[in-house]
């Protein structure tokens, strides 16, 4: 404890002594071990926190006491030190005096007993960085092994600090733009999240599709960070990436199976089509048989015919089969589904019209584009609104009418074709979607609805149909946007 | 027309060339046919003529099959005229339920599509308890031992069957 008011007074009349006494006990406190070596090693003189911290080094060499060997460091810092002055920093391990680990920084500081003289001796002042170390070291381990892509940039975009997951998966990044290395490319890419952050200093994410290493594809949703908290301009951005590519695949695999579910109940509703064509063909043989047995012209020629209608219903049906069962990726373009609605509208507008029913559009006008296949879509309203004006004509009412509405809300788009024509039986509306069932009688192939469903499901989408007997139906496609967006993203990469 | 058994059947079904092919068969062994496309249709024939048989479709537009004989069978007169189901869809979710419910409180007999014109014509004249030839008996008889099988199996407990399925075949795990 250093009586201050002492050491004034003593400072006063006994100065030399009093900085004695100023100095040693300096030498003593600060928070640094301190040791004195010469050119041979051996250590002249050093504080109390050195010997509480190293040990005993009376008579020792400094390697022999800092890191226990027998012989100098291969690095010595000090060697270079005595050579040209310079004073170093250095990162060092060592032992301490119980045998453990020891981590310290050391500063090599050059000491002349005469100003114009040698280098007589070197003075290193160490502290203990051993926590620091240890908690470096989890850090390090934490960035490292953490699974999501992180880089850090610069302002050129260039790679400053990349770690492990990141390196493993995409490669080397030494010197590298980091759009070089997350996607290949030699330019920067349009809508960079990055480059927002550099703008406005905030997050920024975005979903993107990069390459690997080995030249597969991934998607990720990648967060962009400015480093430090400061106001001022941002000159690094941390990337933190997470690969969602799997949850890419199932969505994918869901959309799928949905599809494949409609396929699969479908080919019960085909057996039906199946077995009247089979009818048909026994019919024609018999009736055949019979006007060949009883010498009638008219009998085998109408047998004859059956045949032929049968045959080519098979073929029909085959061809229609084999096209539906065809999963397709839809050819998506950014399209507003109001155009759509209007096309349909102004082809059968007249048409309605000439059988007493009005065909309108009620549409929402905020909505713009999405993507959509606009072939797809238009087959699909057009045999929604072909169904529509068959059951208004199934019925007696006054004003009938059929209208499109279009709306968006809550991510979803909505495209919906009402009536209020005759309704549907409870019995049919249960098999609707998933069977090929026709009220047409021979006209309609029953595939229809199958094929819209189709196209709604590979939009990613789903339809249903509300529906009172006597009153009308409203048969309603949703879209959600997200599903639109990825299904028009996957086909772009 | 003056046919061989002065019978009057009414061929129901939506499809143009069932309804020939039947009527043909009919005709060619000696019936008379009326036909109809759907449950309304078969409704008017039955008042206006009142066959004696019904080949019935069961999965039609407009008024199925089930629901025509639902009607038919609320009127004490025609409740009588006997039933043969013609239908493509025993086995799957369009006709199942339907045809479980009408062959476990009406008919007993029918045919799945496609049908060979013997079976048919056999089925039909056992259901009018016709002279048959040996041929026709033995045909007549498959088919309604079929069916009634069939209904039995259909309507029995899903439990007692897995059961008995493995008294029949014990070496089946599934």
């Amino acid at each position: 404890m250093v009586k201050v008011k002492k050491i004034d007074s003593i400072a006063k009349k006994r100065p030399r002594e009093a900085e004695g006494w100023m100095y040693k006990n300096i030498f003593q406190l600060v928070p640094y071990n301190i040791a004195i070596i010469d050119r041979d090693f051996n250590i002249v003189y050093a504080n109390d926190n050195f010997t509480e911290y190293f040990g005993d080094w009376q008579g020792k060499k400094c390697h022999q006491v800092y890191k226990k060997l027998d012989h100098p460091c291969d690095h010595c810092n000090s060697i270079l030190t005595f050579q040209d002055g310079q004073t170093r920093v250095c990162d060092e391990a060592g032992v301490d005096q119980y045998g453990k680990p020891a981590h310290y920084v050391v500063q090599i500081v050059p000491l002349k007993q005469r100003k114009n003289g040698p280098i007589d001796y070197i003075v290193e002042m160490s502290s203990d960085i051993t926590e620091t170390k240890r908690w470096q070291r989890e850090y390090q381990l934490l960035f490292d092994r953490v699974p999501c892509y992180i880089t850090v940039i610069d302002k050129n975009y260039k790679i400053i600090r990349a770690n492990e997951s990141f390196r493993e998966n995409f490669g080397d990044v030494i010197g590298k733009q980091c759009y070089e290395v997350y996607k290949k490319r030699d330019t920067k890419c349009p809508n960079c999240p990055a480059a927002k952050t550099f703008k406005d200093g905030k997050v920024h994410r975005s979903n993107q599709v990069g390459i690997k290493k080995a030249g597969d594809k991934t998607y990720y949703i990648v967060a962009t960070s400015p480093v430090g908290r400061g106001h001022g301009e941002v000159n690094q951005v941390i990337e933190i990436s997470t690969d969602i590519t799997e949850t890419k695949m199932l969505e994918k695999e869901i959309i799928e199976a949905e599809r494949l579910t409609a396929v699969g109940q479908t080919v019960a509703g085909l057996a039906h089509s199946i077995k009247n064509i089979l009818m048909g063909l026994e019919g024609g043989m018999f009736i055949v048989s019979q006007g060949l047995k009883n010498n009638d012209t008219n009998m085998i020629t109408e047998g004859w015919e059956m045949l032929e209608r049968n045959f080519e219903k098979t073929t029909t049906l085959v061809k229609d089969f084999l096209s539906f069962s065809k999963g397709r990726l839809p050819d998506l373009e950014l399209t507003n589904p109001n155009d759509l609605v209007m096309e349909i509208v102004n082809l059968y507008h007249q048409i309605a019209r000439n059988m007493g029913i009005e065909l309108k559009a009620n549409l929402d006008e905020n909505i713009d584009k999405f993507p959509l296949d606009p072939r797809g879509i238009h087959t699909c309203l057009t045999n929604l609104v072909s169904n529509a004006i068959d059951a208004c004509q199934l019925s007696d009412k006054k004003n009938l009418e059929v209208i499109i509405s279009t709306n968006f809300s809550g991510g979803l788009l909505t495209i919906d074709v009402t009536d209020n024509g005759s309704g549907i039986d409870y019995d049919i509306k249960k098999k609707i979607f998933t069977t090929f069932f026709t009220t047409k009688g021979g006209k309609g192939t029953g595939l229809g609805l199958l094929t819209t469903t189709k196209i709604v499901q590979e939009h990613g989408g789903k339809i249903s149909v509300q529906t009172k007997k006597g009153e009308g139906s409203s048969f309603v496609m949703t879209f959600p946007r997200k599903r639109l967006y990825m299904l028009y993203k996957g086909n772009q990469d | 027309m003056a046919s061989k058994y002065h019978k009057t059947i009414l061929v129901v079904d939506d499809e143009e060339d069932v309804r020939k092919y039947l009527s043909a068969a009919l005709i060619g062994s000696g019936f008379d046919v009326i036909v109809a496309q759907d449950g309304f249709e078969a409704l008017e024939q039955v008042k206006k003529h009142k066959p004696d048989l019904i080949s019935l479709d069961l999965v039609m537009p407009k008024k199925s099959g089930a629901k025509f004989y639902h009607d038919l069978t609320k009127n004490k007169e025609w409740s009588k005229i006997p039933v043969l189901i013609v239908t493509g869809h025993a086995r799957d979710d369009l006709g199942k339920a339907d045809l479980k419910n009408l062959t476990m409180s009406g008919p007993g007999v029918y045919l799945e599509k496609p049908v060979k014109p013997d079976n048919y014509i056999a089925a039909i004249k056992k259901l009018l308890n016709m002279d048959t030839t040996e041929e026709e008996k033995k045909l007549g008889d498959k088919i309604k031992l079929q069916s009634e099988l069939k209904t039995m199996i259909d309507n029995a407990d899903p439990e007692i069957l897995e059961k008995l399925k493995k008294i029949i075949k014990p070496d089946n795990e599934k």
